[in-house]
Formats: C-alpha cells, structure tokens, sequence
C-alpha cells in the first residue's frame, strides 16, 4: 500500500493541462497538415479543372454555332420551298417575296442568285462574282460554308445551298444563301463571365474572325504568330497541325507568374476553331478562396471547439476538484465519525474501551522508551448496578451510568475517562492530572460518602501510579482494579 | 515560359500624303468641313515650305503638297480615316418613301464591292427612316463602253428614279448620257469615272482628282528612284476616264524628270492576270526597269507577282487596297499605294441619287461634283491597312 503514488490535485491538474496542450498540438499539426494537402490538391486540381472546364466550354460553344449553322440551312431549304410555290414574273415580285420569307423565316440576308450570278436580295440586284467566291465554283453541290472577309474588316459567314429546280421570272436559279454576321455570332456566345475566360474564332492559319481577345498575351493577333514566342517549336508545330486538320488539342503556357490554358475543338463544316482561353489563377485564385474559406472556417471551429473544450475541461476540472475536496472531507468526517464511533461510548459519550486499548498501547510505547515516568490509572466501578437494572429496568440503568460518568469526569477533568465496562470507567492521568490525582480521589471519595446519604450514584474507586519495574499499564491498572474491588468489598 | 512577345504594339505610321480634294460647290456638311479643315491645318504646318508650295501649287490642281517620305508625320488619325466607314445621313428629308435605281460600273471587281458596302449602308440608314431604297447594281465581266451602252439603253426603259454611271469610256458614254438627260432621264455618274466636260449628268459622287493621284503617286517613284531611270505606266481600261488621267498624270511627272523614261505603256482592262502578262512582257523587254506605275486595282497586284517572280528591282507604285497588294505594300515588294474611300463613294452616291430624284439640282442640298478622298500609304502603314480593310491582324 505504501508503493504507491497517491493521487493528489497538483496530478489532474497537470495530467489535464499536459492533456490540453497535447491535443491541440495534435488538432493543430492536423489542422495544418491538412491546410497544406489542401493546397497540393488544390494545384493538381486546378490544371485537371481547368481543361476540364475549358474542353465543356469550347465544346458547348462550338455547338451552339453548329446549331446556328444547321439551322440556317434548314431555314434557306424552307424558304426556297415557299418561293417555288409563289408565281413570281418580275423584280419586284421577287424582292417582295425575299422579304416576306426573310421575315416569316428570320433569315439575314437572304440571297437568291440566278445563272449569270446575278445576286438578289430584298432591296438590290447585283452582280456578285467578285464580290462571292463561291459563285466562281462551276457548280454548288450540297451545303457550302464558307468566310468571307468584308470590305471594313467586318466578316461574314457565308451559307449556300444549290436550288437546281428553281425558275423565276423565266431565268433558273442557281443557289441561295445567308450570311451571318461573325460578330452576331459572337454576341450569341459571349456571356458575362466577369472577363475569366477568353474566346476566340480562328480560321485554319490562325486568323481571328472573332474580333475578340484571347487573353491578355495573344489578344486579337494571329494565333500561330502569337504562339511561336510563347510555345517550343514542337508544341507549336503539333498545334499547327491540328489546326490544319480541323482537330482539338489544349496548351498551357506560362505568362510571368500565372499559368494560361486554353482548349481549341473544331466547328463543323466551318473550317474554324473555337479558342477558349481562362487564366489557371483565376481558377486557382476561386478555389484557393474557397479552400481558404473552408479552412478558416474550419480553423474557427477548431479554435472554438478548443476554447470550449478548455472551458468546459476548466470548470469540470474545478468541478471535479470541489468534488474530491468535498468527497475527501467527506470521507474525512466520516472516518473521523468512524473513529469517533470506535472510540466512544454511545451511552456515555466519553472514550470506550477500545479507546482505552489504543491509548494504553501509546503509553506503553512511551513507558517502554522510558518516555514516562508519572502514569496513574483510576478505576471506578459503580455500585448497585445490577439491581437497579433488575428492579428498576434499564433506563433507570443507564441513568446510573450516566450519572456515574458525569460524577467522574466532573473530578478528573485534567484525566482521560473512558467506560472500560457496563459499571467500570478508568481515567488515566497524567501531567496536572496526575499530580492532583490524590486529592482529586479524596474529593470524589468524600462525594461518594455524601451520595450514599442521598441515596444517589455511588462508585467504588481504585488507583495506583507507575511503578518502577511497570513494563506495561496493564501492572498499573490491575493494581487499581484491585484495590477498586477490595474497597468495593470493604 | 514569359512570351517574347510585345502586346499592345501599335504599328507607327509615316503618311506620304492625304489628297483632300473639293473643287465642287458642295454644301459645307461636316465631312467637307473636316476636309477643310485638316486641309488648312496642312497648310499652316508647312507653311515653312510656303516657296516650294507656291511653286508647286501653281504647276499643279493640288490643293496640298507632300513632302518628302523622311519628313512624313506620323499620323495614325490619317491613316484610320483613309476610309470613313462611320457615316451618317444628312438632313435631308426625302419626298417618297419609295426609290428604285440603277447604277451600273466598269466591271465587276471587288474595287466595286466597296462601293457597293457604302451603298447598302446608305439603303439600310434610309430604311431606318421609313424610306426604302432599292436599286440594281450592275456590271460586265469586264470593262466594255458597248456593253455599258447596252446596259443603259435597257435601263432607260425602264422607271428609275435615277441611273447611275461609272463611265467605262468617255468618248463613247458621254454623248449616251446627254441623250439620256435630255430624254427626261435622271442621269448621275459615280465612284471614279466621270463623264467627259460638258456633259449634261446631273452630278458626279467619286474621285475627282484621278490625274493628281497618277501624279502623286509617279512623284513618289521618282524620288525613290533619285529621278532616273526607265518606268512602265499600266493602265486599266482603255478610255476609262480614271485610269486614262491617272495615266496622264504619271506621264506628265515623268517628263519633267530629264533622266526618267518611259518605256512602256499597257492597258490590263482591270484584269490582274493580264496586268501580270504584261509585267511579264515589259520585263522580258527591258529586264532592267527601274520602276512601274499602276493606275488601277489590278495592275499593281498583276504587277507585283511578276516582280516577285522574275525578283526584279522595279519599284512599284499603285492604285487601291486590294488585299493582295497591301500584303505586297506590307512586305516591301510594292512601295506605295493610293487608297480611295470606296465605301464612302457609295454612301454619298445614294445619298446624291435621292435628292436627284427628288428633282434637286446641284447647289445647296449637293455639289456638282462630290469628291471623296486618297490617301497614299506605305509599307510601314500596310499592317494596319490591312486591318482596318480587312480585319488582318498579325
């Protein structure tokens, strides 16, 4: 019992501060460890994100002008549908039946040409060889997309579409066609992004048609010129190539400290390839942010959590501290009730017997050490006991007991009383009790004679001192006890 | 990788001239006032050459005068305005809200494509006022007096508000459009060939200083050439008043120049195939020309390819913005061109033909002649040219 360590305050309160700062070590180097995979996820993510991102976009958008395109020839085969079936005999005629399709049908500029290329529209006539290249072709098979360069640097598609059945105004007709104003077509692709992404239309050598910045190193400059300052020659040479043979490819190159990435796919038919450029910062930039917040977030909570938990740790730590003091005192008081239990007599109130023992084994240890020298032990018995008990019954009994105690302690109040018996008390003296102890004998003695008269409580006394030879206060008590009983008898 | 590249490059620009031409009784619209004005500015800024302009001046129809290729200002603003494509209608109010036209021009060339852009500009700005314009714009595959006389006939029959003109040949179309104006038909003329003196058209919308484009541009192959050596004049079609003064023009600057020469003279009839035969041929002849003079838009596209390929020295210097010829212009193989405003030709020419059919004569509402602007570019200014024209950016 004695090996091991008690437990005290001073132990939980440094097992729960030592506790505290290693946990939130551990909750910060976590804290941290996870802020900095975060931020290697983040770069990994960024690049795969922003292909990934680009490519739907490129995509979408090219689709969009594929849209556009087929449904412009759907609308020019519908709108040479409803000119057959008109009676159409002059000029007049014609342009007013090019301007109710162009309506009816929502067609820009919407052309008939007839044999000698003589071009019509819905307010002129002209001649359009030079001015439409695909009139030079010897004949229209099928669908024809082409870009055409304006006169004001403005461009054009142009959709064209044979109409071999086609007579009016006795001349037959050779084809039809629209052109879509390229700068139409990049309104109808642009939204507001917040100028985050790029988009440029390129012809196949890389010329803008788009009139539109593809970021803030290329602009409206042509692609591949652009492109051979800022890629190797192989990756220009690559791109090139897929540019030519109308396929989709993606480059990343650096421009000072930021990254760019811009995805290009082919537009179908067009000959065109649809450029989208974002800056990896403005990506990084967002998720940065968001990681960022998170982890701020998360690094709120965790300082919160941790202020709670310190809190709540402090106060059940006084908590439980006022707990085990009130418990230890508890225990205290009930050990100290225990002992009191133990060591006292409950009719009395004065030490017991065993009180006596425990006491007696102290002076011996002194006697033995040759500690004491001056001891005295008195013995009291009280007399009549029994018979008043028989006759009187116990109450009356105890009373005597009572009274009997009381008449001793009020003698030897500088002496140790204890009920050693039913009837006996000892008092052991010592120090001003035990150099009183004669006269203090006599006193009660003459007490006692009184009492008798009164018919009140009567105790027989013995007493004897230590004695040299004495090992033990037993010698000295059983001197006292006997000289108790030989008076007793007398 | 950080891109070698230079964003925001402008191009400099060095100017040989920007002729401003007015010699019509025009109203003073703000076109002709900012002519008039930069015109005066020009004048104020030389003034220190007043000696030499004076001279110059009275030896010449210019109004002002170029100074040499180093001593060019830089002027962007110039260059950017050689063709204004931002135009607005006058005030005038038409009388009908309907207008039929038919014009007709030398051949068909995309030189008249632009034209035909500063029309429809025109015809849709008139249509935004409730007023529709619609007209035919016709022309041969290539340059005819007799298929123009044709043309007319067939068009005189025919209820137009206004015929327009681009004279393939004076001589022949002039007395045809006195005819026609005494018949009752509304006769105008455009783009850059004018009828002959006298004739009775109601007006001219075009250039109007064709000789002193061909003389300005011939000065400027001289003083390359240090005023020696041996040139070729090319020309378009024969009779057509534009090409034929502009030839006139070269052939008087160079007879001033007592080493100069002229060995050779042809006519392309407006064909870039047949100008570059030609070349062909003058160089087989004289395979150590110093020089030619092109008075078209074809010529100096023909005449470039066969310099290209034979990799002679000539100098050449020409007329308009094909684009062919600007990418020549931008890579040193033509050395200077002049630029006419076609789309402003156009615009201004319906602009005429509405008040014309609503029976206004030249005076306060327009001039007599409406004359529209050539400015002379360089390599150094190709490259923006080329955009401006085009949308070519490099």
């Amino acid at each position: 019992m004695n090996g091991k360590k008690k437990i005290t305050n001073r132990t939980i309160v440094l097992t729960a501060v030592i506790g505290s700062i290693f946990v939130m070590a551990m909750i910060t180097a976590n804290t941290l460890w996870s802020s900095n995979q975060t931020g290697i996820a983040t770069d990994e993510a960024v690049s795969e994100v922003s292909s990934f991102y680009l490519e739907a976009m490129a995509d979408r958008r090219s689709r969009t002008i594929t849209n556009l395109i087929n449904s412009n020839f759907d609308q020019m085969e519908k709108a040479v549908e409803l000119i057959k079936g008109e009676e159409v005999d002059s000029q007049d005629e014609l342009r007013h039946n090019i301007g109710l399709v162009k309506s009816l049908l929502n067609l820009n500029r919407f052309a008939l040409v007839d044999e000698d290329d003589i071009v019509y529209t819905q307010y002129t006539t002209y001649t359009g060889r030079s001015r439409h290249s695909f009139l030079a072709d010897e004949q229209l098979n099928g669908r024809m997309i082409s870009t055409v360069s304006i006169y004001g640097s403005s461009k054009q598609l142009c959709l064209a579409i044979p109409t071999p059945d086609l007579t009016l105004m006795g001349k037959p007709f050779k084809a039809c066609f629209v052109q879509l104003d390229i700068q139409d077509i990049v309104d109808l692709l642009a939204f507001d992004d917040q100028g985050r992404t790029h988009f440029a239309l390129y012809t196949k050598d890389g010329v803008n048609l788009s009139d539109t910045e593809l970021g803030p190193v290329i602009l409206k400059y042509n692609f591949f010129d652009v492109l051979k300052n800022i890629v190797t020659e192989d990756v220009w040479e690559e791109n090139h190539e897929n540019f030519e043979n109308g396929r989709d490819g993606s480059i990343t190159f650096d421009v000072g400290r930021s990254e760019e990435t811009l995805c290009y796919v082919p537009i179908q038919d067009t000959g065109w390839e649809m450029a989208v450029l974002i800056r990896d910062s403005v990506i990084r930039d967002k998720i940065s942010y968001i990681s960022d917040r998170n982890i701020k977030n998360s690094r709120n909570q965790i300082i919160f959590t941790m202020v709670s938990v310190l809190s709540l740790a402090t106060i059940l730590l006084f908590q439980l501290k006022r707990f085990s003091d009130d418990m230890l005192e508890e225990e205290k008081e009930t050990s100290r009730t225990f002992k009191d239990m133990a060591n006292t007599d409950s009719l009395t109130g004065i030490r017991n017997k065993h009180s006596y023992t425990e006491n007696e084994k102290i002076i011996n240890r002194h006697i033995q050490a040759g500690e004491i020298q001056n001891v005295g032990v008195v013995i009291g018995d009280i007399n009549g006991l029994k018979y008043v008990n028989d006759t009187f019954g116990h109450a009356a009994g105890d009373k005597l007991i009572k009274d009997a105690c009381s008449l001793i302690c009020e003698y030897f109040k500088q002496g140790a009383v204890f009920r050693i018996g039913g009837d006996e008390f000892a008092v052991i003296l010592q120090g001003k009790g035990y150099d009183s102890m004669l006269e203090v004998i006599d006193e009660l003695n003459s007490k006692v004679e009184d009492n008798i008269k009164e018919n009140s409580v009567v105790v027989s006394i013995g007493y004897s001192v230590l004695k040299q030879g004495d090992r033990h206060l037993k010698d000295v008590f059983e001197r006292a006890d006997k000289m108790m009983y030989e008076r007793k008898k007398g | 990788m950080v891109p070698r590249f230079e964003t925001g490059t402008v191009p400099s620009f060095r100017i040989l001239d920007r002729m401003c031409y007015n010699n019509a009784e025009r109203l003073p619209k703000q076109k002709d006032v900012n002519c008039a004005m930069r015109s005066k500015k020009t004048w104020i800024s030389l003034a220190g050459l007043a000696v030499v302009l004076i001279l110059n001046a009275c030896a010449s129809e210019r109004i002002t005068e170029s100074t040499s290729v180093e001593n060019r200002p830089k002027n962007t603003k110039v260059v950017n305005g050689a063709v204004d494509f931002d135009h607005e209608l006058d005030r005038y109010i038409p009388k009908k809200d309907h207008y039929n036209f038919y014009f007709t021009y030398k051949t068909v060339h995309p030189w008249w494509d632009a034209v035909a852009l500063g029309m429809e500009d025109a015809q849709r700005q008139f249509l935004d006022m409730g007023i529709r314009i619609t007209y035919e714009y016709m022309a041969p595959d290539g340059a005819s007096a007799e298929d123009q006389k044709e043309r007319l006939s067939e068009a005189e029959k025919k209820d137009y508000d206004v015929i327009g003109v681009d004279v393939a040949d004076e001589k022949i179309i002039s007395p045809i459009l006195d005819e026609m104006v005494d018949s009752g038909v509304k006769v105008m003329t455009f783009s850059s060939s004018d009828a002959a003196e006298g004739c009775k058209r109601i007006a001219y919308v075009g250039n109007t200083h064709n000789y002193q484009d061909g003389a300005d541009l011939t000065e400027a192959l001289c003083k390359k050439l240090g005023h020696k050596g041996k040139v070729a004049i090319l020309v378009g079609s024969v009779g057509a008043p534009c090409h034929e003064d502009r030839a006139r023009g070269a052939a008087d600057t160079i007879a001033k120049y007592d080493d100069m020469e002229i060995v050779a003279t042809e006519y392309d009839m407006d064909s870039v195939d047949k100008a570059y035969d030609l070349t062909l041929k003058i160089l087989e002849d004289d395979p150590d020309l110093d020089g030619i003079v092109c008075c078209n838009m074809s010529n100096p596209v023909g005449a470039a390819r066969a310099i290209t390929e034979k990799k002679s020295d000539a100098v050449i210097v020409g007329m308009d913005h094909d684009e062919e010829a600007l990418h020549y212009l931008k890579d040193g193989v033509i050395y200077c061109l002049g630029v006419q405003d076609c789309y402003s030709i156009g615009f201004d020419t319906i602009q005429v033909a509405v008040k014309i059919a609503d029976g206004n004569k030249p005076g306060e509402l327009f001039p007599e002649k409406t004359n529209e602007i050539t400015t002379v570019i360089y390599q150094e200014d190709a490259a923006q040219m080329l955009e401006l024209l085009y949308g070519d950016v490099q």
